[in-house]
């Protein structure tokens, strides 16, 4: 038999094949080893991030689902929750106790009842509506906060890079 | 590609020496003479010694562990070079003693250090893979036979040479070879007991309690070495700075095991002594799927104080961590005024109507919920319709889905009501001898004997109490209600379960909020009486519904899923 965590994420796996949310794939990147995935996330429709796909990577603990993943986006990012190097700055990622921004509440911690489904639908919400009090990216809290239409462009950039099309700047 | 072109450079240098010592002096000993003698010959074949040593490495690494995974590799070389700084440290000290053999022991210890680091992730890994090879048994087990005989010769050898010569380097050695040695220990309890649930047909719950007190008895045997060799050290020669980085982290480790153990030891005391077991009926009432493993719950489960059910051992492995609810986040700790530091965060607000923080008020009522709930005292029944400790809570926040003596199971919102009051005065404990009235006993209420007599009035006694705490209750509660001006709808009140789903703290000025709440409202009596864990799912599916802006083949799922829901109700 093998462990709880490795079960528990062949079930959450098992779970996003048969019944995906809609515009997030995630699974393993390779199926002898469950506890590092892959998801592709499609930028939430009427958001400046709207028909981008980025790629991420979920790595999950040995005690998973007693402790959360953690989340990194491998594709360039430019918002207010994502750190430069892509990791992700959301509560639901967080155990209560660690509170990196002091402003979390612990309801919205991370606990066994959240799923990768959860995190991956936190995530599109958040890129829909970044939350620029966390600033996990200060720049961007500030441009989103202050020059929308600046941010909107980097954003649309970011879209197109993802896609594969680059413009000149 | 550098790697090659590095080692075939060395090749070719080494070739050159040898050959230019040859061409010099035509016959060995001469050449060997000569090359010592050269600073820059000697140099060349140093380097070539290195990277001869790294070659012999790859080809080990690739024999024993295959292809490295990134994470092993970069672990490894995260350890490699805080071990190559610490050596380097220790070089200091022992600078008198500073020769080409001290180094080349020193390059072994690395060495073979190496491979215990991968032997350890390596079995780590174990817990990670659904397919474990015959190859990697053999692996493992040739591994860990080789580095722990390595581990014993250099051991008993820097023993012999320090008994023979005295205190020298050979006493870091002794101290290294010591540590790995009991890493390999480590490691080969670990890989039996990983061994032993991957072949085992059903989940092994006590598993992790085994490696709870392996990782404290290492943990111990470590630190007692580390603190044994640094005063060894610092009596001998000088403060040995190169130990303080592995001390540090070893009394962290096992601090840290130790605080586990006491953890793990508490939690199932609670677990035994507080929580009742889930009946089967209570199993079958509610989704009967366990939310920590996500797997169906068919024995030793246990049912906290607000009515969720989860595996014992499932559970057993979260109070570790924390002592709250895993669906609602009830703070479950008896004691209120326990100074463990994972309480503190709990206390932080919750966004329940009442605010959040310990709660002090339900604890000593949970016996009564699980025990007492059936008093089987006919007057009492006639006279009050519910019983009284459970009436309060249940009552004033959703009165009408129920009524009856048993709380099905998730009949509770997922807070518990009072919980920031203070007391005025504590509350007066239920009696614990209550529930079990039985023939006999209600026999003996008969009578008109002293004892008979006696026996009415204690249980008279025990309904006063029960009384004097459900009026206390009701006044906290209503001082609840009038300190909070702001009290939520009811509507609102089903709203944490659905927060938990939105968790994103932008989220609060989403614009798809209102349909989200206006469809949590909607089936909230459903959510009530049905698991949080598919309230949420569904919930969430609302979300990206809302997002996605259109009807979708999440909207039939959804309506598949809202069915299930009413069915309970209705069947009540
Ligand atoms: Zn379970
Ligand atoms: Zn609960």
């Amino acid at each position: 038999m093998a462990g709880s965590a490795l079960r528990r994420l062949m079930a959450e796996y098992k779970q996003l094949t048969l019944n995906p949310p809609e515009g997030i794939i995630a699974g393993p990147i390779n199926e002898e080893n469950f506890f590092e995935w892959e998801a592709l996330i499609t930028g939430p429709e009427g958001t400046c991030f709207e028909g981008g796909v980025f790629p991420a990577k979920l790595i999950f603990p040995c005690d998973y689902p007693l402790s959360p993943p953690k989340m990194q986006f491998t594709c360039e990012m430019f918002h207010p929750n994502i750190y430069s190097d892509g990791r992700v700055c959301i509560s639901i990622l967080h155990a209560p106790g660690d509170d990196p921004m002091g402003y979390e509440s612990s309801a919205e911690r991370w606990s066994p009842v959240q799923s990768v489904e959860k995190i991956l639908l936190s995530v599109v919400s958040m890129l829909a509506e970044p939350n620029d009090e966390s600033g996990a990216n200060v720049d961007a809290a500030k441009m989103w906060r202050e020059n929308r239409e600046e941010f909107n462009k980097i954003a649309d950039r970011i879209v197109r890079k993802t896609l594969g099309i680059y413009i000149r700047e | 590609m550098r790697a090659v072109a590095i080692s075939l450079l060395s090749m070719a240098l080494t070739t050159v020496v040898l050959a230019n010592a040859y061409y010099q002096k035509k016959q060995f000993y001469p050449s060997v003479v000569y090359i010592t003698k050269s600073n820059p010959s000697m140099a060349v074949i140093y380097i070539q010694a290195f990277i001869l040593v790294f070659l012999t490495g790859k080809v080990m690494r690739k024999v024993f562990f295959g292809q490295l995974r990134t994470a092993e590799f970069e672990h490894l070389m995260e350890r490699a070079w805080y071990a190559i700084t610490e050596t380097c440290l220790a070089f200091t000290v022992f600078r008198d003693e500073f020769t080409p053999k001290f180094v080349a022991l020193f390059t072994l210890l690395l060495f073979l250090k190496s491979f215990h680091w991968l032997a350890e992730d390596r079995v780590d890994y174990m817990e990670r893979s659904p397919v474990i090879s015959w190859l990697f048994h053999i692996r493992v087990l040739t591994l860990l036979f080789v580095l722990g005989s390595a581990d014993f010769y250099f051991l008993q050898h820097s023993y012999l040479s320090t008994m023979a010569v005295g205190p020298s380097v050979q006493l870091v050695f002794g101290f290294e070879y010591a540590i790995l040695y009991t890493m390999v220990a480590n490691i080969a309890i670990k890989y039996v007991l990983h061994t032993i649930d991957f072949y085992s047909e059903a989940p092994w719950a006590n598993k992790a309690v085994f490696l709870l007190y392996t990782e404290l008895a290492m943990g111990l045997i470590k630190v007692v070495l580390y603190v044994a060799f640094v005063i060894i050290m610092v009596k001998i020669y000088t403060l040995p700075l190169f130990a303080f980085r592995p001390l540090y982290y070893a009394s962290r480790n096992f601090k840290k095991a130790f605080n586990n153990v006491i953890l793990s030891r508490r939690a199932i005391h609670n677990m035994n002594t507080l929580y009742a077991d889930a009946t089967p009926e209570e199993l079958q009432a509610a989704d009967n799927v366990c939310i920590i493993c996500r797997e169906e719950m068919t024995t030793s489960s246990k049912k906290l104080p607000c009515n969720h059910i989860f595996h014992t051992a499932c559970l057993r492995s979260w109070f570790q961590r924390q002592q709250t609810c895993p669906t609602c986040r009830l703070n479950i700790l008896r004691t209120p005024t326990g100074t463990r530091p994972e309480q503190r965060p709990q206390a932080q607000p919750v966004p329940n109507p009442f605010g959040g923080g310990p709660i002090p008020f339900v604890n000593p009522f949970h016996p009564l919920l699980n025990q007492n709930v059936q008093v089987p005292i006919p007057d009492l029944n006639q006279a009050a319709a519910q019983p009284p400790p459970s009436a309060p809570p249940t009552s004033t926040t959703q009165g009408t889905t129920q009524q009856g003596s048993v709380p099905p199971p998730f009949s509770m919102p997922p807070f518990m009501p009072f919980p920031f009051l203070p007391f005025m005065s504590p509350p007066p404990m239920p009696p614990t001898n209550f529930a079990s009235l039985s023939a006999d006993e209600l026999r003996r209420m008969e009578g008109n004997e002293r004892e008979n007599v006696e026996a009415r009035i204690k249980c008279l006694q025990n309904i006063q109490v029960m009384l004097d705490a459900a009026v206390l209750m009701m006044n906290q509660y209503s001082a609840a209600v009038a300190t909070s001006g702001s009290m939520p709808s009811t509507s609102n009140t089903t709203q944490p379960s659905g927060d938990n789903v939105s968790s994103t703290p932008q989220d609060s000025n989403d614009s798809s909020k209102q349909s989200f709440e206006a469809n949590v409202s909607d089936v909230s009596n459903a959510e009530n009486e049905a698991d949080n864990s598919n309230t949420e799912v569904h919930a969430t599916s609302s979300t990206s519904e809302v997002s996605a802006n259109g009807v979708s083949p999440e909207e039939e799922v959804r309506r598949r899923r809202l069915q299930r829901f009413q069915q309970p109700v209705e069947q009540q």
